[in-house]
């Protein structure tokens, strides 16, 4: 388990990272999407919360104790599945008619 | 790229859908990322759950980058506050196994004698006592003529699964310094050649020598230590070692060499301690913080300067939380005990007095005191009811949380565990691993002025870390079910290695 405690698990996680934004991106680009600055932001404070809650789970079941993991599993779980029902319609609310550019349309 | 560009590149010719492919790609790994990020960091977590480096403990002998930075939350005065006249404790009376063992004997004399037992029926200072405390003589005899006999008959019949935790408390309690026998005057001082006084080291600097003592307690095995001025309110008015026994009776003069007090400790074995009452034992940190102490007492002597340690169990002449407390270690918590941040309760300090010149430390206020107004866990969970649920009350001119010891000893004299309960340890929110989940925790706790954090906190350790109810760690022959609040680690587990027939 030494891995977790180098810097190359931090490395790694962050090179993830850029891919999932550059992923969102091209997804945005494809929906013809318009995402500003503070819409960035509620993406990065939901993946936040979306990694808090997968990291709250397995410390809590490394711990042994396996009825905080499910229950604050269920609880941040259903929290950052609300939260991201609710980004994704800030998200589409900025979508022109018609959908996406003409790439993703060819 | 440009929307027109984007158009021009749309087609899928020859050349043309280099574009598309590039963002499905992106795609495709953002989603891939997310997933493989997602499992990374769940994966960290169970690690950082199950990592035993994140027990901070003994073995951390140079563990300094896991000790807490006090700085910021540095306070002039400690969170318990001074209210009225103060005066030192009667270790005769307030010290509970003292008082019992002065109980035991008069009440063994006065059982065979004519009339009813009551408090008028002891000598002084019991008799004062009692008749201030009347609820403590009936908890003092149902102690004795109860709770004793009952559980020597609990143990034949109940402790063969305990086996292995009795062997490893057994264990760790075998090796340590003796009690100290000599008076302050004779004890304290090293002795040069042909048993003279040295003369003592002329240190440079207060500040120094405090960092030297340190790093020094820290190389011989202390997790934490602090170095604060001694407060005479936290000396016992009567010693109960180190004299006589007819010199006990005499009240005890603060040696003016008892200037400074340096505060070490180890904590109890972590996966042990959250099985209590049943698989934790004091000895292990007890027997590590008296010879961490007896070390540096030697290394202070060996300066020239006089040196006296006051260890667990009981070989004090003074109360060592409050003095914690002082040296900015911790805070005091509902159950009466100091809350460190890097440890929570599961702390079992020495002190050492001595005159050697060292800059103090100063308190802490890292939010404990409001937070115990609010959590209350350990006085849930307490089978006995001697945490208060109440406020803090003044007790000797300071206002403070005060447990029932009386009821505490009862119960732990109840069970089966190793000479004690310590559940108040187990369950405190505080008592955690050092991982990013419980250091976030605490540190939001420590940082919100609100107490907003405070509130959620609580409510997710009562729903999260559920125990069993307090009755049921009562033993069967008490209507409970000798419940410990964890499973014991595995190499605990008696019916595991022995055949118990």
């Amino acid at each position: 388990m030494q891995i977790f405690n180098s810097g190359l698990f931090w490395f790694i996680e962050g090179i993830l990272f850029v891919f999932v934004v550059l992923g969102m991106g091209a997804w945005a680009r494809d929906r013809g999407l318009r995402v500003p600055v503070w819409k960035w932001g509620l993406f990065m404070i939901w993946l936040l919360l979306a990694g808090f809650t997968i990291a709250f789970v397995g410390t809590s079941f490394g711990e042994g104790e396996s009825v905080a993991g499910t229950r604050g599993g269920l609880l941040f779980g259903a929290i950052t599945i609300i939260a991201g029902v609710g980004l994704w319609r800030v998200l589409l609310a900025g979508a022109e008619p018609g959908g996406g550019d003409v790439v993703s349309e060819a | 790229m440009s929307d027109n560009e984007s158009k021009n590149d749309g087609s899928g010719g020859p050349g043309g859908g280099s574009d598309v492919n590039r963002r499905d790609f992106l795609k495709l790994a953002g989603l891939a990322s997310a997933a493989a990020g997602g499992a990374g960091l769940g994966a960290f977590g169970y690690a950082a759950g199950k990592d035993p480096n994140t027990y901070l403990g003994w073995q951390n002998q140079e563990g300094a980058s896991l000790v807490f930075n006090r700085k910021r939350y540095e306070v002039d005065e400690p969170t318990y506050q001074e209210v009225g006249p103060t005066s030192r404790p009667d270790a005769r009376v307030e010290q509970i196994f003292e008082r019992r063992g002065r109980f035991m004997r008069e009440y063994m004399r006065l059982r065979g004698g004519p009339g009813p037992i009551t408090a008028e029926s002891f000598p002084e200072p019991l008799r004062s006592y009692y008749l201030a405390k009347p609820q403590d003589l009936d908890l003092d005899i149902l102690n004795t003529e109860e709770l004793q006999p009952l559980n020597r008959a609990d143990a034949m019949e109940y402790s063969d699964p305990l086996i292995l935790s009795q062997a490893w408390s057994a264990a760790m309690g075998a090796v340590g310094p003796g009690p100290i026998n000599g008076p302050p005057e004779v004890n304290d001082f090293p002795r040069g050649r042909g048993g003279t006084r040295p003369e003592p080291m002329k240190m440079k600097d207060p500040a120094k020598t405090a960092e030297l003592i340190k790093v020094i307690s820290m190389q011989l095995g202390s997790t934490l230590t602090g170095i604060t001025e001694l407060n005479p309110d936290w000396v016992y008015g009567y010693p109960i070692r180190g004299r006589g026994f007819e010199d006990l009776e005499q009240p005890l003069e603060i040696p003016d060499w008892w200037t400074y007090a340096i505060v070490v400790g180890t904590p109890m074995s972590w996966d042990p301690m959250y099985a209590n009452p049943n698989y934790g034992t004091s000895n292990d940190a007890y027997s590590r913080s008296r010879i961490i102490a007896a070390r540096v007492a030697a290394f202070v002597k060996a300066l020239g300067y006089p040196a006296r340690t006051h260890t667990p169990g009981t070989s004090y002449d003074l109360i060592v939380p409050p003095i914690s407390i002082d040296a900015g270690l911790g805070e005091q918590g509902r159950n009466g005990i100091m809350i460190t941040p890097e440890v929570g309760c599961n702390f079992r300090p020495a002190v050492i007095t001595t005159n050697l010149p060292m800059a103090s430390d100063k308190p802490i206020d890292i939010g404990v005191d409001d937070f115990c107004l609010h959590c209350k866990v350990c006085a849930e969970e307490c089978p006995s009811g001697a945490i208060p649920m109440g406020d803090k009350v003044e007790v000797r001119g300071y206002r403070r949380w005060a447990i029932d010891t009386a009821k505490c000893q009862n119960f732990w004299t109840s069970t089966l565990g190793n000479m004690g309960c310590r559940l108040c340890v187990s369950v405190c929110p505080y008592t955690r691993k050092a991982n990013w989940l419980h250091k976030t925790a605490m540190k939001v706790s420590a940082n919100d002025p609100t107490g907003l954090s405070e509130k959620l906190l609580t409510s997710m350790q009562k729903s999260f870390y559920p125990g069993p109810d307090p009755q049921d760690y009562y033993m069967p022959s008490l209507g409970g079910a000798n419940a410990s609040y964890r499973e014991p680690p595995w190499w605990l587990k008696t019916e595991d290695f022995i055949d118990l027939g």
